[in-house]
C-alpha cells in the first residue's frame, strides 16, 4: 500500500498539520512522517510504480531507478537532521515549510514525467522561500523575493521545455535529452538555474546567508542536489557539462577567499562542490556517475554539518562575520570539533567522507583523458581546503580571541551535528556502506598507497602554504564588505539598463504630451476666436480642424501608450 | 597580548611545527612509496606537494587581486 503513494507526499500533506501541534508532539510527528516517507522510498525497487492520466496526459507519479535510492536516503536523513537541528527555534513556519520543502524535493526524485517534476520543482521553490523570509534579517525579504523569482523562473523554463517536447511528440518521460534541441536546451537551462551554473549562481550566495539558522541548513541540502539528480538522469555524458563544471569548481574559490560572511563562504563552497558533480555527469562513465552520486550523498551531510556549526555560532554570537569572530573553541568545544569534522570531510582528508567520494570523480576525469579539467579539479581541491577546510574553522573558532563568553550550542543542535559528523566518519572509514547503494559496483581502490600519499601531500603542503602566508602576514585580512557576485547583473546592471531605456522614452513621452497639449490649447483659442467673429463657415472649419487635431493627438497618445506598455 | 591570545599563538606555533614535520615526512615517503601516475605531470617528483603549495598560494593571491575589482562597501546594495 505504501508503494502507491509518492514518497515525500506524506511530508507535504503532513506539513499542513504541523502548525496545529504543540512543540514536542510536533517534533515527533515530523520525524514520524519522515520515517514513513523513508520506508516508502526504501521499498521502491527500480521501475514504474504509479501512473495516472490527467487531461489526456500520461503522468508517472512514482518511478525509481539506480540513482533514486541513494538520493532519497540522503534527503530523508537530511530532513530528519533538519528537524532535530531546528527544534530549539520552536518556529512553526520554518518547521512546516521545511518539512514540505524536503517532501517536495523527495517527491521530485520519483517523478517519472516532466509535468510531475515541474509541480514538485515549483513546490520546492514556494515552500523553501519561507525559510529565507524567516531569517528575519534586514536583507531577508529582498533575498527571498529574488530567490523566488529565480526559482519559479526555472520552473517556467522547465515547463516550456516540457511543452515543446510534448508538442514535438517526444513524450514527457524524464530521461536522456538532446541539449542541442530547443526543448532539451530549455530543460538544461532550468536545471542549470537550480544547480547554480556559472552566471546563474547568484541566488545561492544571495539567499543562503539570509535564511533562518535551520533554514540555511535545509536549503543547502535539497534544491541543488535535486538539480544534480535530474541532470544525471537527462544529460549524462553531455560534454558541455565537463567544462561548465570546471568553471564552477574554479571561480568560487577566489570569491570565498575574500568573502567575510562565513555562511556565504559556505554557499560559494556549495557552488564549487556541485561543480565536481556536474563534471562527473558530463564525463558520464560508470566510475564518474558513482562519484557523482556518492559525492552528492556525502556533500549533503558534510555541507549541512558545516552550515549547522555556523548556525550554532550565529545563534550564540549573533554573527557569522569572520572579522567579528574568533576564539570560540574554548566556549563551544563540541561545535568546534564538529566543524573540524565537516572541514576535513569536505577537504577530502582520508578517513572522512569527501575522500572516498570525490576521489571517484577526480579519478574518472584523468582516466578519460580530461587532463586540464583534472588539473583544475586538484587546483580547486586546494581551494576547498582554503575556504572550507581552514578559513571556516580557523576564523570562527581560533584566530583572534574576541572575548565571547557564550554557551555551547543547544543540545538538539549538538545531536544533529553529532549525527552528521558520525555519518561523515562512518562513510570515510567504511565507504562500502555507501558504495553498496551506488548505481554501479565500485572497482576503484581509493586506499591504494600511492593515491593516499598524493592526496596527503596535496593537503599537507597546502596547509603549509597557509602557515607560510600567516607567518609572513600575507594572508588577506577579513574585511566587512560586499563581494560582488553574478547577482550584480540582475540587481544593479539590469535595472540601470532598463532605466536607461525607460527614462529617455518617458522624457520623449512627457515632452510630446505637454507640447501637444499646448498646441491643442492654442488651436482651441484660435478656433474660439474665429467663432466669435460670427462667421459660420470659419466656425465650422475651425471646429473641424480642432476635432481633427484632437483625434490625431488621441491616436498618437494611444500609439505611444502601446509602445511603452 | 592577552593571556588567551598568547595561548592561541603558542598553539599556532606548535601546530605549525607539526605541519612542517608532517610535510617533510610525506615528501620523504614519496621516495619509498610508488605513486601510480595517469599522466606525465603526475609522475613529476613531488608533484602533489608542489602543486598543493603553489595552488594554495595562487588561490589566495587570486583572491587578493579579485578584491581590487569586486569588493564594495558593506552597504553597497542597501544604498538603492
Amino acid at each position: 500500500m505504501l508503494t502507491n503513494i509518492p514518497p515525500g507526499l506524506v511530508m507535504i500533506l503532513g506539513a499542513a498539520l504541523v502548525p496545529l501541534l504543540t512543540h514536542t508532539p510536533r517534533q515527533i510527528f515530523m520525524l514520524g512522517l519522515i520515517l514513513l516517507s523513508g520506508l516508502q522510498a526504501w521499498q521502491l525497487d527500480p521501475g514504474v510504480h504509479l501512473t495516472t492520466t490527467i487531461m489526456g496526459l500520461d503522468l508517472t507519479l512514482i518511478r525509481a531507478d539506480a540513482l533514486t535510492k541513494p538520493f532519497a536516503l540522503a534527503f530523508h536523513i537530511m530532513a530528519a537532521l533538519g528537524v532535530i537541528f531546528g527544534m530549539n527555534a520552536n518556529c512553526r513556519v520554518t518547521e512546516s515549510s521545511g518539512l514540505a520543502y524536503a517532501g517536495a524535493a523527495i517527491a521530485a526524485l520519483f517523478a517519472g514525467d516532466f509535468i510531475t517534476l515541474f509541480i514538485f520543482w515549483e513546490l520546492t521553490a514556494f515552500t523553501s522561500v519561507f525559510l529565507i523570509l524567516k531569517g528575519n534579517r534586514p536583507g531577508s525579504l529582498g533575498a527571498a523575493m529574488r530567490y523566488l523569482v529565480t526559482q519559479v523562473s526555472s520552473g517556467v523554463v522547465l515547463l516550456a521545455g516540457a511543452a515543446l517536447l510534448y508538442s514535438q511528440g517526444q513524450g514527457l518521460t524524464v530521461g536522456p535529452l538532446d541539449a542541442t534541441t530547443l526543448p532539451g536546451f530549455l530543460i538544461l537551462l532550468a536545471f542549470g538555474v537550480k544547480a547554480a551554473f556559472p552566471f546563474l549562481n547568484g541566488w545561492m550566495q544571495d539567499a543562503y546567508p539570509e535564511a533562518s539558522i535551520s533554514g540555511t541548513v535545509m536549503l543547502s541540502a535539497f534544491t541543488s542536489k535535486l538539480a544534480v539528480f535530474v541532470l544525471a538522469q537527462c544529460f549524462l555524458g553531455l560534454e558541455w557539462l565537463v567544462y561548465i563544471g570546471a568553471v564552477m569548481i574554479a571561480f568560487p574559490v577566489f570569491f570565498a577567499v575574500i568573502e567575510n560572511d562565513l555562511r556565504r563562504v559556505l554557499a560559494f563552497s556549495s557552488n564549487n562542490q556541485i561543480g565536481f558533480m556536474v563534471i562527473g555527469i558530463g564525463i558520464g562513465t560508470e566510475l564518474a556517475l558513482n562519484g557523482v552520486v556518492a559525492h552528492a550523498f556525502a556533500h549533503i551531510i558534510f555541507k549541512s554539518l558545516l552550515f549547522m556549526t555556523m548556525g550554532a555560532v550565529l545563534l550564540r554570537t549573533g554573527t557569522t562575520k569572520a572579522n567579528e569572530l574568533g576564539g570560540l573553541w574554548r566556549s563551544m568545544p563540541l561545535t568546534t570539533l564538529f566543524c573540524l569534522v565537516g572541514a576535513v570531510s569536505i577537504s577530502c582528508f582520508p578517513l572522512f567522507s569527501g575522500y572516498v567520494t570525490k576521489t571517484l570523480t577526480v579519478a574518472s576525469a584523468i582516466k578519460e583523458g580530461y587532463f586540464w579539467v583534472w588539473m583544475v579539479m586538484i587546483f580547486a581541491s586546494a581551494g576547498v581546503l582554503e575556504h572550507s577546510g581552514i578559513k571556516i574553522p580557523y576564523f570562527a573558532f581560533f584566530a583572534h580571541d574576541r572575548g565571547f563568553k557564550v554557551k555551547e550550542a543547544p543540545r538538539n543542535m549538538l545531536v544533529a551535528m553529532g549525527i552528521a559528523s558520525l555519518l561523515s566518519v562512518i562513510i570515510g572509514v567504511y565507504p562500502n556502506a555507501l558504495y553498496g547503494i551506488l548505481p554501479y559496483a565500485v572497482t576503484f581502490d581509493v586506499w591504494e598507497a600511492g593515491h593516499l600519499l598524493g592526496e596527503l601531500q596535496l593537503l599537507s603542503f597546502a596547509i603549509l602554504a597557509f602557515v607560510f602566508l600567516m607567518v609572513r602576514g600575507l594572508y588577506p585580512p577579513e574585511i566587512d564588505s560586499t563581494v560582488l557576485n553574478t547577482d550584480w547583473f540582475f540587481r544593479k546592471l539590469a535595472p540601470k539598463i532598463i532605466m536607461g531605456i525607460v527614462r529617455p522614452l518617458w522624457a520623449v513621452y512627457s515632452v510630446t504630451v505637454n507640447g501637444l497639449k499646448l498646441i491643442l490649447l492654442d488651436l482651441m483659442d484660435f478656433a474660439g476666436g474665429q467663432i466669435n467673429k460670427s462667421s459660420i463657415g470659419a466656425g465650422a472649419m475651425s471646429t473641424s480642424v480642432a476635432a481633427g487635431i484632437f483625434l490625431t493627438i488621441f491616436a498618437l497618445l494611444l500609439a505611444l501608450r502601446f509602445l511603452l506598455v | 597580548m592577552s593571556k588567551k591570545e598568547s595561548e592561541l599563538a603558542v598553539m599556532g606555533r606548535k601546530a605549525s611545527r607539526v605541519i612542517l614535520a608532517i610535510c617533510i615526512l610525506l615528501a620523504v615517503a614519496e621516495f619509498i612509496i610508488h605513486r601510480h601516475s595517469y599522466s606525465d605531470a603526475e609522475a613529476f617528483p613531488l608533484f602533489y606537494s608542489l602543486f598543493g603549495f603553489l595552488a594554495f598560494i595562487s588561490v589566495v593571491i587570486g583572491g587578493i587581486l579579485l578584491r581590487e575589482f569586486i569588493m564594495r562597501d558593506k552597504d553597497y546594495y542597501d544604498a538603492d
